[in-house]
């Protein structure tokens, strides 16, 4: 079964599906569906459509660099069938298929750690500008000048001491 | 009986209903860097007097794919925001289907190259240069 990838989305072409158009001078294009093909008549570009998978690597959203994903590769080279060797890349796909998904949640959860953080700061920030909604800006003199007062009498007292 | 006659009148009668249309299509951004190469792009200016393109395909620019009728046509078109547009979107390497395969997880993502586009030189003044 050939599958090929989407020249839009990226998404996986399955026998059957979508649309292979050939340009008049001979480049192939494969389509997953209607929306890519549509897409592409109107030259859109997709490293700026939000909802390509170009987009989201291009941008960070996804994990882009990895070496989990060096192992599904067109390599045009042909290999001589050895059922040992089926055996164990069935194994290894599956495997590697595992790490991939792990670190792609991994990225993900770090991308949205720095959003929260971002989140917490913004509102300390508001708390702080808008703290006067919260408590009156006079609120705090009466506790000072009654610790102040005291303090004075303190002195005095002090002074009165020393005189005596 | 209904208005048999004046039905379907404006049923994709716009002015941007016409630039999708096939026998409409200019070329794409990856043939214009096809043609942009340096041997490419000399033959692409330097064109056969044609009588069927505006201007005998005289006046060609190179990264809009467009006949002008005269050299004051194509010198005023560079100066236009349509062609300034098109440079900035020529100036970045173009999107193949490698790279489609790449971000679809088939190789780690490489980061398309910047290039350096600027409009091709005046025909007229380089024949007062030579001459």
């Amino acid at each position: 079964m050939r599958l090929e990838k989407c020249y839009f989305c990226s998404s996986t072409v399955h026998p059957g599906h979508g649309i292979h158009f050939v340009r008049n001078d001979c480049k192939v294009f494969k389509f997953c569906r209607g929306k890519c093909h549509k897409a592409f008549k109107k030259r859109k570009n997709p490293r700026k459509s939000r909802w390509t998978k170009a987009y989201r690597k291009a941008t960070g959203k996804d994990l882009a660099v990895d070496p989990s994903f060096e192992f599904e590769k067109k390599r045009n080279i042909p290999v001589k069938y050895s059922r040992e060797l089926w055996n164990n890349t069935l194994v290894a796909m599956k495997r590697v298929e595992e790490i991939r998904l792990k670190r792609q949640g991994q990225h993900i959860i770090n991308r949205l750690k720095e959003g929260k953080k971002l989140r917490k700061e913004a509102d300390i920030r508001e708390v702080d500008k808008h703290i006067h909604l919260i408590r009156a800006p006079g609120a705090k003199a009466p506790v000072f000048e009654k610790k102040m007062v005291e303090v004075i009498m303190a002195d005095d007292d002090d002074e009165d001491m020393e005189g005596n | 009986m209904g208005c048999v006659g004046r039905k379907r009148n404006h049923k994709g009668n716009h002015p941007w209903a016409k630039k999708g249309k096939t026998k409409r299509r200019t070329k794409d951004l990856d043939q214009i860097h096809e043609d942009m190469k340096p041997g490419n792009a000399e033959q692409m200016l330097n064109q056969d007097v044609n009588y069927d393109k505006p201007g005998a395909a005289q006046h060609y620019c190179l990264h809009c794919t467009r006949y002008f009728i005269s050299n004051v046509a194509l010198k005023n078109h560079f100066r236009s925001k349509l062609h300034k547009k098109r440079l900035k979107e020529l100036s970045i390497e173009p999107y193949t289907q490698a790279e489609a395969e790449r971000a679809a997880g088939m190789g780690s993502y490489v980061a398309p190259k910047l290039l350096e586009v600027k409009t091709q030189p005046d025909k007229e003044d380089t024949i007062m240069k030579d001459g």
